[in-house]
C-alpha cells in the first residue's frame, strides 16, 4: 500500500513528533465525537447522521492506519495515562494511595486490533448506508454503531484492568442495543435481553478477577503488573483464580462454552449490526483480552490448559452445530463461535501470535459473510437455507463475494483464513501435542465442510419455489452495499499475504509477545495439513451439497438422534431456559410468598396486637388538620426534653 | 464566593450570648434545614380554593425547594476538605442543662447526601403536578419532610438528631396515608409509621444509653465519638442504634413495610423515600455505628455481613416475581441498600468512599426510575408489568431515560452507580472475600430483574390498548433529565463531582472510631 509506505517513511522522525499515543487517543474519541454530534445536532436527520458517522469512522480508520504505520517502524509499548480517581486511604505501605488511571496505549497488538475494529466498523457502516435506506431507525443504528466502535476501541486501547472493564461493559450494552435494533419483534427483544444477561455473567466474573488482582497487587495497570505475576507475590492457586476469572470475561464476550447461547440469537440483529458484533466485537474483546493479559496466563500453566480445553471443545461443538443449522444467519454465528474457539484454543496451547492473527483475520471474512447473508435474506425473504438455492445465476456479485468470504473463513489457500490456521498449526507443531493438533485439523475440516455446505446450499442447485415469491425479481445489490462488501472482501483475501510469502510486515512477527517465541516455525507440514483438511471439507461439501451425489438427507435419515441434538445445539440453551424458569423464577416466587405471607403476616400480627391494646385509631389521617403533624412534632419534642431532663436529674 | 467558603468556627463554644458570633456563612446550614419549614408554615396562610390558588401554592413550594437546592449547590461549591472536621459548623446554646446544644455541621460523608436531598426534593415538587386535592397540606408535609431529612443529615447533636428523625417520619406517614394511590394506603401508612416509631424509640434509647454512660455529660456527637464507653454499654448502644437504622434502611427482613409504601405512596413521595429517606439509615450506620463503635462493629462483622448479603440477594430474588412496577422498583432499591451495609461493615476507606458515592448514585437513579414508572402507570392505567410492552414506539424518550436509569442501577460504567459499586467492591474485598464475591452475584440478579423489565416494558409488539400513549411532556422531561444527567456527570467525572471532597471526612470518621 503506497499510503502505508508514505506514512511509514514520514514516521521515521523522532517519536515525539509522531506520537503513537496521540493517534490512538484520537482514534478512540472520534466515534464518540460523532455520537455527540449526532445527538446534539442531527438526531432528526437520517442522511446527515449517517454521513457524520461514516465520515468519523473513515477518519478513525485513517488514524488506525497511521498508528499501524508508526508501530511498524517503532514497535514499542507506549502509553499515555491520566488520573481518573485518586485519594489517600490513610493506610501505610503500597495501599496508602488509591489511584484509578485511564489512558490509551500504542503497541503492535493494539494497532492491529484497532485497524480491524475501525475497518470493519467503517465498511459495515458504508454498507448500511444502502442497506438500511428504507428501514426505520437509521439514526439509531448509526448511534449504536458509533457507540460500539468507541467502546471496542476503548477496550483495545485500555492501559489498565479498570479502564478495560469500563469499556468492556460498554461493549455489552452496545451489543444489547444493536441486537435489539428491531425491538418490535419479540424474538429480537428476547435476544437482546439474553445478550446482556449472559455476557453480564462473564462480565461479573471479570470484575471479580479485577477486584482480586487489585487486592493482591494494589495496582491495575497492565504495564506495571506485567512483571509482577510471576514474581512470587501470589501463589499458584491465586494466579489460577485470577486468570480463570479474567477468562470468564472472555468466555462471556467471545461466546465460548458454556456462555455461548447469546451469540446465535444475536443473529436477530440487522446484517450490518451482526457483522459488527461477530466480525469485530467478539474478537476485539475476547481474544484481545487474553492476548493483553498473557503474562498472567503464562504465570499459570493450569489456567492455560483450561483455556485450551474450553476453546477446543467450543470450536468442535460449534462447528458441529453449524453443520446442522438451517438458519443462514445462525449458521454464520455458530461459525464465528467456532473460529473464535480455535483462536482461544491456540492461545491456550501457547501459539499466542497465531491466536491473535486468527482473530484478526477472521473478523474481515465473518463481517463479509454477515453482510452477504443480509442481502440474501432480504432478497429471498427467508432465513432458511433449505428454501434457498440457485442464486449463483441471479446474484453473481454476491455469490463471488460470499465465495471469497466462505473460502477465507474455511481456510482455503491462499486466503487469510488459511494463513492464520496455517500459522496456528505451524506454531503448534514446534511443540508437538497430538491432541491439540488433531483438534485444529478437525475444526479446519469442519469449517471447510459447513462453510461450503452453506455456500452450495445457497448458490448451487435449483431455486426452491415458494408461494408469493418471484425468483425473477432477485437482484444483486449495487452502490454502497457493494462498496462495503468489496472492501471487506479485499481485506479478507489480502490480510494474510505478507505472512503467506513470509516477507514484509508479517503479522506473526509484528504482534509479538515479549519473552515468548514468535514467528513461523516455517513448517511445510503445517501448510500441507491445513490445506488438506480445508480442501477435504470443501470436497465433501461439494459431493454432498454441491453435486448432490450423496444427498444429506440420506445420511441424516440413517442416524436417529444425532442430527436433532445437533440442530438444538445439544439442548444446552433449553437446559438454561429450563433452569431459569424452574430454579430462579421459582426462587423468586418463594421469596415473594415469604415476604407477603410470613414476614408481612408477622408484622401485621404484632401490629394488630399493639393496636388492640391501644384501641382503634379513629382519628387516623384526616389531612385537613396539619395541626396534627405539629402536635406529633411537639409531642416528640416534649418526649425528648422530658427524657433528657429525667436523665439529667438522675445523673445516670 | 468568599463568604461561602466553609470556615469552621471553633471558638463558638465560649459564647454566653447565643447570637454573638452569628455571621452569614454560619447560617447556611440553618437555612438549608429551616427554610422549608418556614415556607411550610407560611403556606398555611394561603388559600387553596381555586386552581389559581393551587398554582400559587405550587410555585411558592417550588421557590422554597429551589432556594434550598441552590443553597445546597453553593455550599457544595464552597465545601472543601480544609483540615477541620466539620464545615459550616454552627453551635448555639440550647437547653444547656440537658447537655445539649444546637450544633450543626457537615463533613465529606453528610454533605453529598445533603446535596442529593435538596436535588431530590426539588424534583419531587416539580413532579407533584399530579396532586390536585388538598394541595396546601400536601406541600406543607412535603416541606416538613425536607426539614426533617436535611436536619438529620446536618445535626451534630444526638438530641437534635433524634428530633429531626421524628420530623421526617410523621410527614411521610401523612403523605402516604392521604395522597397514596390505592385502597390499602391507610394500612400501609400505619405500618410505615409503626416501623418508624419503633426505629425512633430504639434511637432514643440508644442515645440515652450512650449519653448517660459517657464520661462527660453531653449529647454532642463529635465529643461522644471521642469518648470511651465501657464495652458492655458500647455493645448495647451499638445494637440499639443498629436496630434503629436497620429499620430505616430497611434491611432484610424488615423491608416489607417499605416495599408496600413504595407501591402506595404518590410518586414524588416514593422517590424521596427511596432516594434519600432510606439513605438516612445508611448515613446513621456510617456516622454512628461505624464512626463511634468501630470496635464493636469488628466484633460482630460476620453476622452483619450476612445481614448485608441477605439484604442484597433476597429482595433481588423476590423482585423477579413482582408484577406491580412500583413494588418491583422498591425491591430493587432495597437490594441496592445492601451494598451500603456491606461498605459500612467492611470499614475500609475505599469502600466507605464508594458507599457515599453509591448513596448519591442510587438516590438519583431510584428517583428517576420511580418518576418514570409513575409516568408509565399514569399513561397506561395499569401497574402491571405484564400488561405493558412495546412502549418504546410510543414513548421513545421515556424508554431511553428509563434504560439509562436502569443501567445506572446495575452499575454500568460511565454512569454514577459504577463508581460507587466498584469502589465498594474493591474496598470490601480486602475485608471479606467471600461476602464480596456473593455480593457480586447480587449485581447479577439485579441486572436480571432490570434488563428483563426493560424488555417487558418497552420492547416487543405494542398491545392494542396502549396505542394512544403519549411520550413524556416537557415538565416530566425537565426533572428526569436533571437526574439522568447528574448520573452521567458523576459517572464520568466522579472526582470533580463528588469524591475529591469526600475522602477526608471518611478518613477522619474512620480514625475517630478506632480512637
Amino acid at each position: 500500500m503506497p499510503l502505508t509506505a508514505l506514512l511509514a517513511a514520514a514516521a521515521k522522525g523522532p517519536l515525539d513528533t509522531w506520537s503513537p499515543t496521540f493517534f490512538s487517543g484520537w482514534t478512540l474519541f472520534l466515534p464518540l465525537i460523532a455520537l455527540l454530534l449526532i445527538v446534539t445536532f442531527t438526531i432528526d436527520s437520517r442522511r446527515a447522521s449517517a454521513w457524520i458517522s461514516v465520515f468519523f469512522a473513515l477518519v478513525a480508520f485513517a488514524g488506525a492506519v497511521v498508528l499501524l504505520a508508526i508501530e511498524l517502524r517503532h514497535p514499542a509499548y507506549k502509553e499515555h495515562t491520566l488520573t481518573f480517581l485518586q485519594f489517600f486511604t490513610g493506610q501505610s505501605g503500597v495501599a496508602s494511595e488509591f489511584t484509578l488511571q485511564w489512558g490509551f496505549l500504542a503497541d503492535p497488538l493494539a494497532a492491529a486490533m484497532l485497524l480491524m475494529v475501525t475497518g470493519v466498523s467503517l465498511f459495515t457502516q458504508v454498507y448500511a448506508l444502502g442497506y438500511l435506506r428504507r428501514e426505520d431507525g437509521v439514526v439509531r443504528f448509526y448511534l449504536s454503531a458509533s457507540f460500539m466502535t468507541f467502546s471496542m476501541s476503548g477496550v483495545v486501547l485500555s492501559t489498565s484492568y479498570g479502564e478495560l472493564y469500563f469499556f468492556w461493559a460498554l461493549t455489552s450494552v452496545a451489543t444489547f442495543v444493536l441486537v435489539g435494533h428491531w425491538w418490535q419483534r419479540d424474538a429480537a427483544a428476547r435476544a437482546a435481553r439474553k445478550v446482556l444477561l449472559v455476557t453480564q455473567v462473564g462480565d461479573i466474573g471479570l470484575l471479580a478477577g479485577i477486584i482480586y488482582i487489585f487486592f493482591r497487587f494494589h495496582d491495575l495497570g497492565f504495564q506495571a503488573l506485567r512483571s509482577q505475576y510471576a514474581g512470587g507475590k501470589v501463589g499458584q492457586n491465586g494466579l489460577l483464580i485470577m486468570s480463570l476469572l479474567v477468562f470468564a470475561g472472555v468466555v462471556g464476550k467471545a461466546a465460548q462454552l458454556p456462555l455461548h447461547t447469546w451469540a446465535p440469537d444475536s443473529a436477530e440483529a440487522p446484517a450490518p449490526a451482526a457483522a459488527l458484533i461477530h466480525g469485530a466485537a467478539m474478537a476485539a474483546t475476547g481474544v484481545y483480552l487474553l492476548a493483553r493479559t498473557y503474562p498472567l496466563f503464562i504465570a499459570s500453566p493450569r489456567a492455560l490448559t483450561v483455556v485450551a480445553v474450553v476453546g477446543g471443545v467450543t470450536a468442535v461443538a460449534a462447528a458441529l452445530w453449524a453443520l446442522a443449522e438451517d438458519n443462514l444467519k445462525r449458521l454464520i454465528a455458530y461459525a464465528t463461535i467456532s473460529e473464535i474457539g480455535l483462536a482461544v484454543l491456540a492461545f491456550g496451547a501457547g501459539a499466542f501470535s497465531a491466536s491473535v492473527f486468527q482473530a484478526f483475520a477472521h473478523g474481515w471474512s465473518k463481517a463479509l459473510l454477515f453482510l452477504g447473508a443480509g442481502i440474501i435474506v432480504r432478497e429471498l425473504r427467508t432465513e432458511s437455507i433449505a428454501e434457498m438455492g440457485g442464486l449463483w445465476r441471479r446474484m453473481r456479485t454476491t455469490g463471488v463475494l460470499m465465495l471469497i468470504g466462505a473460502a477465507a473463513a474455511a481456510g482455503i489457500p491462499p486466503l487469510s483464513g488459511f494463513v492464520s490456521k496455517d500459522a496456528i498449526l505451524s506454531q503448534l507443531l514446534s511443540q508437538p501435542n497430538a491432541a491439540v493438533t488433531a483438534v485444529v485439523m478437525v475444526v479446519t475440516f469442519l469449517s471447510g465442510l459447513y462453510m461450503f455446505r452453506m455456500f452450495f446450499s445457497v448458490f448451487a442447485g435449483p431455486t426452491v419455489r415458494r408461494r408469493r415469491f418471484e425468483p425473477e425479481r432477485i437482484r444483486d445489490p449495487g452502490g454502497r452495499i457493494r462498496t462495503g462488501m468489496v472492501a471487506l472482501a479485499v481485506f479478507a483475501a489480502a490480510v494474510g499475504l505478507f505472512d503467506l510469502v513470509r516477507a514484509g510486515p508479517e503479522f506473526v512477527r509484528f504482534v509479538t509477545f515479549p519473552g515468548q517465541k514468535s514467528g513461523h516455525a516455517a513448517s511445510l507440514i503445517g501448510s500441507v495439513l491445513t490445506s488438506l483438511a480445508a480442501l477435504l471439507g470443501l470436497a465433501v461439501a461439494l459431493l454432498v451439497y454441491g453435486l448432490r451425489a450423496l444427498p444429506a438427507s440420506r445420511i441424516s435419515g440413517r442416524v436417529p438422534f444425532v442430527p436433532r441434538a445437533l440442530s438444538r445445539a445439544f439442548y444446552l440453551g433449553d437446559a438454561y431456559r429450563w433452569g431459569t424458569e424452574n430454579a430462579v423464577l421459582r426462587a423468586g416466587q418463594v421469596a415473594d410468598w415469604v415476604d407477603r405471607v410470613v414476614i408481612d403476616g408477622a408484622v401485621d400480627r404484632v401490629g394488630g396486637g399493639v393496636a388492640g391494646m391501644t384501641g382503634p385509631f379513629r382519628w387516623a389521617p384526616s389531612p385537613r388538620i396539619p395541626q396534627l403533624a405539629l402536635g406529633a412534632f411537639a409531642g416528640l419534642l416534649l418526649l425528648g426534653i422530658l427524657a433528657g431532663a429525667v436523665l439529667g436529674h438522675l445523673k445516670l | 464566593m468568599n463568604a461561602l467558603i466553609a470556615v469552621p468556627l471553633q471558638s463558638t463554644t465560649t459564647t454566653s450570648q447565643p447570637f454573638a458570633n452569628v455571621e452569614i456563612p454560619t447560617l447556611l446550614l440553618s437555612g438549608i434545614v429551616w427554610v422549608p419549614t418556614i415556607v411550610a408554615l407560611a403556606l398555611l396562610l394561603f388559600p387553596d380554593r381555586t386552581d389559581a390558588h393551587r398554582a400559587r401554592l405550587r410555585s411558592v413550594a417550588l421557590t422554597a425547594v429551589g432556594l434550598v437546592a441552590a443553597l445546597g449547590v453553593l455550599m457544595w461549591y464552597g465545601f472543601r476538605d480544609q483540615g477541620a472536621t466539620f464545615a459550616y459548623e454552627e453551635k448555639r446554646n440550647w437547653m444547656q442543662a440537658l447537655g445539649t446544644s444546637y450544633h450543626l455541621g457537615v463533613d465529606g460523608v453528610s454533605m453529598p447526601v445533603l446535596l442529593l436531598s435538596t436535588i431530590l426534593f426539588l424534583t419531587a415538587v416539580l413532579a407533584s403536578y399530579r396532586v390536585r386535592d388538598r394541595v396546601k397540606e400536601y406541600f406543607f408535609f412535603l416541606l416538613l419532610l425536607e426539614t426533617g431529612v436535611n436536619g438529620v443529615l446536618s445535626s451534630l447533636d444526638y438530641l437534635l438528631f433524634f428530633l429531626f428523625w421524628g420530623m421526617q417520619l410523621v410527614p411521610a406517614f401523612f403523605l402516604i396515608g392521604t395522597w397514596g394511590g390505592g385502597p390499602r394506603r391507610l394500612q400501609v401508612a400505619w405500618k410505615y409509621l409503626a416501623f418508624g416509631l419503633v426505629s425512633s424509640g430504639l434511637l432514643l434509647l440508644a442515645i440515652l444509653v450512650t449519653a448517660a454512660r459517657a464520661p462527660s455529660h453531653t449529647f454532642d456527637i463529635p465529643t461522644l465519638h471521642d469518648a470511651h464507653l465501657p464495652v458492655a454499654v458500647a455493645t448495647l448502644a451499638f445494637f440499639l442504634f443498629l436496630g434503629a437504622f436497620a429499620l430505616q434502611l430497611p434491611v432484610f427482613p424488615l423491608h416489607t413495610g417499605f416495599v408496600d409504601a413504595q407501591s402506595e405512596a404518590p410518586a414524588p413521595v416514593a422517590a424521596v423515600l427511596a432516594g434519600v429517606v432510606t439513605k438516612l439509615g445508611a448515613y446513621g450506620l456510617i456516622r454512628v455505628n461505624l464512626g463511634e463503635f468501630q470496635d464493636v462493629l469488628h466484633k460482630f462483622r460476620v453476622p452483619l455481613l450476612a445481614l448485608a448479603l441477605l439484604t442484597i440477594i433476597w429482595p433481588a430474588v423476590a423482585a423477579l416475581r413482582q408484577d406491580d412496577l412500583r413494588r418491583l422498583i422498591g425491591y430493587v432499591v432495597v437490594s441496592r441498600l445492601g451494598f451500603l451495609v456491606l461498605a459500612t461493615v467492611s470499614a475500609q476507606p475505599v469502600a466507605v468512599n464508594g458507599g457515599v458515592v453509591l448513596m448519591v448514585a442510587d438516590g438519583l437513579s431510584a428517583g428517576a426510575l420511580i418518576y418514570l414508572a409513575a409516568s408509565l402507570i399514569e399513561r397506561t392505567n395499569t401497574r402491571s408489568v405484564r400488561a405493558m410492552g412495546g412502549l418504546a414506539s410510543r414513548m421513545p424518550r421515556g424508554a431511553v431515560l428509563w434504560i439509562f436509569a436502569a443501567l445506572a442501577s446495575i452499575g454500568l460504567p460511565g454512569l454514577a452507580g459504577f463508581v460507587g459499586q466498584f469502589l465498594v467492591f474493591l474496598g470490601a474485598y480486602s475485608a471479606d472475600r467471600k461476602a464480596t464475591t456473593i455480593a457480586l452475584l447480587g449485581v447479577l440478579l439485579t441486572a436480571g430483574v432490570l434488563v428483563w423489565t426493560i424488555q417487558r416494558l418497552f420492547f416487543g409488539p405494542l398491545p392494542e390498548s396502549l396505542g394512544s400513549v403519549r411520550d413524556l411532556g416537557s415538565l416530566e422531561l425537565s426533572y428526569t433529565i436533571t437526574l439522568v444527567s447528574l448520573i452521567f456527570l458523576i459517572g464520568i467525572i466522579p472526582g470533580f463531582m463528588l469524591l475529591d471532597n469526600v475522602n477526608f471526612g471518611v478518613l477522619t470518621l474512620l480514625t475517630r472510631g478506632t480512637g
